[in-house]
């Protein structure tokens, strides 16, 4: 019925004297996937962050399918899945035993099913008795995936989930992430590595000195050009 | 304005320390009434009502912070708590002295006694606290804050609790004339404003301060 | 409602298995409190009649100390992987989460005396004489006002530099006046004042038993309501 996922309206946020984000606004649309790049320091995690509703913008508003996250936090936070740096499970329970974890906490109907399904899709069904504590990077990354799409949310925020996994992983991370896209859900997420982010994404915006100053379809982009130096290329395209 | 302020609190204790050293002994059920120790009620006892005092301006702080969110209630509170802790350790201190002179104890276990002493170590915590939150500065007055409002609620808890202990010396003081009276009620006045001047003077600070840190950042 | 109790249940659950699993805080607090009680119980013998006063005191400073580790970890486990992120993102009420990491420390803390007091007894040859009921009841009291304010200072002690120590400052300080009614309690059960002294103020103390029940119930409901309101300003970034 509602076909904007993530509407950001004029968000600042500044740490001190030092602003971090200045007036950014977008919308994200259903079965749309945006990649923002900027470099270190930009405020991409930052802008992650206040989406997901774990900081608080000195102004503006945030709103998820719309939900506005200060008004309705429970339902805003029901519609949302986010993967972070760190996995966010618990290293002495097993893979499963996390999954139904946080399946318990957002309520998940008939968990054990979706908690199966998961396993299969994101490919830890072999080691699904394992600790979370022993596994590799990789799989960790895997069930943190799995750890965020366990209550089948409409948005996924992703911050560089692309980070310390080997091609074959990212590769497998891209096919997880069209599927979400193709049924319906909405992605946004931040990487360094544009040249992965770009091909998997249908949009792409650039982050710069705390400003949005790029925002455009992967189409349009030139991605040798854009993925070499993307703020210089923003900049020369706006 | 400030400085009016400032000049009348400057007289105020100045005389108030003038009766303390000079007026005539206050009245009380203990052995040495000529003793000129017992003067001392004219800094103790306002020592501690202003100590008190601090901690409702603190609590003040705490809570308007929490509702607000505005930082100069988190200035407020943390500029109370340090002229409290002064405040805490006059009262603690003069009250020790007393002690020794009229019954030969440093420190006892009593309501009263034990009431102060935590009072004092509750400020103290509160700065500790403050002094080693490494945090965002939103995040950190929301933390001391959270402290604060616990350790307000503390304090009847400690007056409560410590009626478990029997009092064996209550203090209650009679004064034989008028004067000497309304001397206390000068005294109290001049430690109240002495309170308020420093609470001001310390909020002004750490609102500089604030600032420098803010530009630092940039 | 159903949902509360989902999620109170999920987070207490996953915190037991933890617990199991890694056997991190328990032993650590059960050694801390027999090297208290081994400690005191030598103190104790300088005096005559000392072991009668030193061991109920030495059960509470046990209590303390060994609260202390256990409320310390909850949160400490907590940050580790950025869990507490996760725990946020949840539409979980953050009162939930400080309800049930609160039973988890009372929990631990019932185990933790199950075996220490009666180390402390047969250490100190203290005599319970039929009042166990009242023994149970006022460590359960002491429990709760203990873990009350434990569990909403360890969230706040995680983002400082020294944690544990400043942890055990912050809770020490605000469980002051507690210790009060709750060691005379302790004392008047191990009839270490004896029923013709107890209330008149032999041994420092006034007051009933019954009063020190209520002064705890007091304490320990206000703590609770307190601690539960404020802990989503501790934690909420």
């Amino acid at each position: 019925m509602n076909d904007i996922a993530i509407h950001i309206d004029s968000v600042s946020k500044a740490f001190g004297a030092r602003p971090v984000l200045k007036d950014i606004s977008f919308t994200v649309c259903n079965r749309q996937s945006v990649l923002l790049c900027g470099v270190n320091g930009a405020g991409k995690s930052t802008l992650i962050n206040i989406i997901s509703g774990l900081l608080q913008p000195d102004r503006g508003s945030v709103g998820l399918l719309g939900c506005n996250i200060d008004k309705y936090p429970q339902r805003a936070k029901c519609q949302l899945g986010v993967i972070l740096h760190k996995p966010m499970v618990y290293p002495e329970l097993t893979v499963t035993e996390n999954l139904s974890f946080f399946a318990n906490l957002y309520g998940v109907n008939k968990s054990r099913d979706r908690i199966n399904e998961l396993l299969e899709e994101v490919g830890i069904w072999p080691y699904r008795y394992d600790r979370a504590g022993i596994l590799s990077h990789g799989l960790l990354q895997r069930l943190a995936i799995a750890r965020a799409l366990v209550h089948r949310p409409g948005i996924l925020l992703a911050d560089e989930p692309f980070a310390g996994l080997d091609i074959e992983a990212c590769e497998h991370l891209i096919s997880i992430l069209n599927n979400f896209v193709d049924n319906s859900g909405a992605v946004f997420m931040t990487s360094h590595n544009t040249h992965i982010g770009l091909r998997c994404c249908s949009r792409a915006m650039v982050l710069n000195k705390a400003k949005l100053i790029f925002d455009a379809d992967v189409d349009d982009i030139d991605a040798d050009c854009f993925s070499k130096d993307f703020v210089s290329y923003a900049g020369g395209a706006g | 304005m400030r400085k009016l302020l400032l000049i009348v609190t400057f007289i105020l204790t100045l005389a108030s320390i003038w009766i303390a050293l000079t007026l005539g002994a206050v009245e009380g059920p203990t052995a040495n009434p000529e003793s000129p120790v017992r003067n001392i009620v004219y800094i103790h006892v306002p020592g501690s009502i202003c100590a008190l005092f601090c901690f409702v301006v603190l609590l003040t702080g705490s809570v308007g912070y929490l509702v607000t969110s505005r930082p100069k209630w988190d200035i407020l509170a943390a500029a109370s708590a340090e002229a409290g802790t002064i405040f805490a350790a006059i009262s603690n201190v003069t009250g020790s002295v007393f002690s020794r002179a009229e019954w030969n104890i440093w420190w006892t276990p009593s309501p009263r006694l034990i009431s102060a002493a935590i009072l004092l170590l509750l400020y103290i915590v509160y700065l500790i606290l403050r002094s080693s939150l490494a945090a965002s500065p939103r995040r950190k007055a929301r933390i001391c804050a959270v402290f604060g409002i616990v350790a307000f609620i503390d304090v009847p808890m400690v007056i409560i609790s410590a009626r478990f202990i029997p009092d064996i010396h209550r203090p209650d003081f009679s004064f034989s004339s008028s004067w000497q009276s309304a001397a206390f009620v000068l005294s109290v006045a001049a430690m109240m404003l002495l309170g308020a001047v420093m609470i001001s003077f310390k909020a002004d600070i750490l609102r500089i301060k604030n600032r420098l840190d803010e530009q630092s950042f940039s | 409602m159903k949902y509360f109790l989902l999620s109170f249940k999920a987070v207490f659950i996953k915190d037991v298995i933890t617990e199991l699993r890694a056997r991190q805080v328990l032993p650590t607090m059960i050694v801390l409190g027999v090297l208290i009680v081994w400690i005191l119980r030598t103190a104790a013998e300088a005096v005559s009649g000392g072991a009668l006063i030193v061991g109920p005191v030495s059960l509470w400073l046990g209590v303390l100390f060994a609260g202390l580790l256990a409320q310390e970890r909850s949160f400490a486990a907590e940050q580790e992987q950025n869990c507490i992120c996760g725990l946020l993102l949840a539409p979980v009420d953050e009162g939930t989460i400080y309800l049930s990491k609160l039973l988890v420390n009372i929990v631990m803390l019932c185990i933790f005396e199950l075996i220490l007091v009666p180390v402390v007894i047969a250490a100190f040859r203290l005599n319970v004489s039929g009042r166990w009921l009242a023994l149970v009841g006022f460590l359960l009291l002491g429990n709760v006002a203990i873990s009350s304010v434990g569990t909403l200072f360890s969230a706040i002690v995680q983002l400082t530099r020294t944690r544990g120590s400043l942890l055990s400052v912050l809770v020490l300080v605000i469980l002051m006046p507690m210790m009060i009614p709750a060691t005379f309690a302790l004392l008047a059960i191990f009839n270490s004042i004896g029923d013709e002294l107890a209330g008149t103020g032999a041994l420092a103390y006034v007051g009933s038993i019954r009063a020190a029940a209520g002064y705890l119930v007091v304490f320990d409901a206000v703590f609770v309501v307190v601690c539960w309101l404020l802990f989503s300003f501790a934690i909420k970034e």
